[in-house]
């Protein structure tokens, strides 16, 4: 409780917090944007026109109000988990560039508690930066939805399914960045990489699946789920896509991962030589 | 208070193929201030961090009151530190670098303010650590290292950065916990710092043991290096009537002076009167500490 309170004050007591949250801001103002518009395509009747089959279920599917709602309420997933892993990785890699490890390691020698503790604090921190997002999602999407004609689905289980999972991403993704950290201890250096595989491995894995897909099938389709950021997107997706793992598969695997970055951080950390 | 032995035994590091701490033994006593002396590159570091269960040794242990550090049950109350490369983060404050560390101890919050009180930085408390000067830095170092009360202080070349006002200071401070009971281990590579500072000595050179022992003894234990300083207007005769005397090496140093070695002054002065020599000085002059620390470690290269 000790090393809790100690690793949040960390946060607290310096100016990265509030950076985060201010570079937070644009970008969710951004992918809001962007939901608004892709939602009033979607909720348009003509939006599956002129495809065929599976594409066609696949754009009424998602074009399913409920869908839209969750999509809108669930905005700004895209940039905040990367912001919430980059502070996740800040938090270990940090202690190395500014060499408070010494301290941080002779006022609390077993280092499992410090890893622990730290995993904690940025899991707060993610779900804070869930819960202001979220909060500001609500009046937004609601208001889209209104736009278009439609009911703001607040009542709509599928809706606070997704939140909710959105949450457990943005907490997932928290794990992920301290695991980053321990991996790479120096700042710069976790940092770019994090983003790096990131956005990079977001895109590159879409472009990838989407090619070979049409050659091996549905089920080398399904193995973009093991693509750690398409698996937190798919988890928020309010109601099933056809031709899409189910969203419980995506937050398994963001466990999974999480489970592993958090082990081998702890592992790594216990044994290695402060000098 | 617990008593605050360190007992260092068989400590050993291996880096790749460099044996950075080699078998390393000592004993550090409480209410002394024991200067943990070498060359850089020597080990002192490696050895202290070992010692703090920062660094995992290859062989051997360190305990600290009996007990392994990372055994202690409350580290900080017990044990003190200020090492190298430990520092604060940059945007912090200082008052808020300490209630960090009280926070992760189960330290009263109001500690931070004390410890600020006691090496002078109150005025700076809000102040950011990147506004720091290098002498405001070690003495935050020293508030940290004492938030516990500890029994222990280890300190990790503290006369680094440190105006001539700020070594005084260190060396007060200092010499009054070691006053109170407590034990002070420094290391250093500023030997006649240590000379003022220390009661006890531990030389380490290459990773390895050289001396143990209290200042005066660690000084006797190079006697034989002493020197005898002898001033004669017969200069002439008095090196040929030691000559005679085997071991003695004679250098002149100009002005009638000659500076012997390898024989005491009583010799020189039996040797002076038996060939009826007029002698006008004769003293034995003791190395200093920077001698005797130069010949300890001698050739035992820093670069390995």
């Amino acid at each position: 409780m000790n090393l809790i309170r100690a690793e949040l004050l960390k946060i607290r007591s310096t100016s990265t917090w509030w950076i985060f949250l201010l570079i937070t801001l644009p970008l969710w103002g951004l992918t809001l944007m962007f939901n608004g518009f892709q939602s009033a395509y979607l909720l348009s009747p003509e939006a599956a026109e002129g495809m065929s089959g599976e594409d066609a279920e696949q754009i009424i599917a998602a074009g399913d109000p409920a869908n839209v709602a969750a999509n809108l309420y669930t905005n700004g997933q895209f940039f905040g988990v990367a912001i919430v892993m980059l502070l996740g990785a800040i938090v270990v890699t940090n202690e190395y560039f500014h060499q408070t490890v010494t301290t941080t390691f002779l006022t609390t020698p077993h280092r499992t508690r410090v890893v622990l503790a730290k995993l904690f604090a940025a899991s707060v921190f993610g779900l804070v930066l869930w819960v202001i997002t979220t909060a500001a999602n609500l009046p937004a999407g609601a208001l889209i939805m209104g736009a278009n004609d439609e009911a703001s689905y607040m009542g709509d289980g599928t809706v606070w399914r997704a939140i909710a999972l959105n949450g457990l991403a943005y907490l997932l993704w928290a794990i992920f960045g301290v695991g980053f950290g321990v991996l790479i201890r120096s700042q710069i250096g976790a940092t770019i990489t994090a983003l790096v595989l990131y956005f990079a491995g977001y895109i590159g894995a879409a472009i990838f699946f989407g090619v070979l897909s049409d050659r091996f099938g549905d089920w080398f389709n399904n193995l973009q789920l093991l693509v750690p950021s398409l698996a937190s997107q798919l988890m928020v997706s309010g109601t099933e896509l056809p031709g899409n793992p189910p969203q419980w598969a995506g937050a398994l695997v963001l466990i999974g991962y999480a489970i592993v970055a958090g082990t081998v951080g702890t592992l790594l950390m216990r044994t290695r030589d402060i000098s | 208070m617990a008593d605050g032995q360190i007992v260092v035994s068989g400590l050993t590091k291996l880096y790749k193929n460099v044996r950075a701490v080699d078998n390393l033994s000592f004993t550090v006593e409480p209410g002394r201030v024991t200067g943990f002396l070498g060359p850089n590159g020597a080990g002192k570091t490696t050895t202290l961090r070992m010692l703090l269960n920062l660094v995992k040794p290859t062989a051997g242990d360190a305990t600290i009151g009996g007990q392994r550090y990372a055994d202690l049950a409350d580290p900080l109350r017990r044990v003190g530190a200020v090492l190298e490369a430990s520092s604060a983060h940059k945007g912090r404050t200082g008052i808020n670098h300490l209630r960090v560390v009280c926070a992760a101890a189960g330290f009263p919050r109001q500690r931070a303010e004390e410890a600020l009180a006691l090496v002078g930085l109150t005025p700076a408390a809000k102040r950011k650590f990147k506004g720091y000067s290098l002498g405001m830095r070690q003495r935050l170092g020293i508030a940290a290292a004492m938030l516990g009360d500890p029994q222990v202080l280890i300190l990790d070349e503290p006369a680094n950065g440190l105006d001539p006002e700020g070594i005084r200071w260190m060396r007060d401070l200092l010499k009054s916990l070691a006053a109170q009971g407590r034990t002070v281990l420094v290391s250093s590579h500023l030997l006649s710092e240590m000379q003022q500072l220390a009661d006890d000595l531990v030389i380490i050179a290459a990773g390895k043991l050289v001396r143990q022992g209290t200042v005066s003894q660690v000084m006797d234990s190079m006697a034989h290096t002493a020197q005898v300083r002898v001033r004669t207007p017969q200069a002439t005769e008095l090196t040929e009537a030691l000559r005679a005397v085997e071991q003695a090496t004679i250098t002149p140093n100009g002005d009638g002076v000659l500076l012997v070695t390898g024989v005491d002054a009583p010799t020189v002065g039996r040797a002076a009167l038996k060939a009826s020599v007029e002698l006008h000085e004769l003293t034995t002059e003791r190395p200093d500490l920077e001698r005797v620390f130069l010949e300890l470690t001698a050739g035992k290269a820093a670069i390995r």
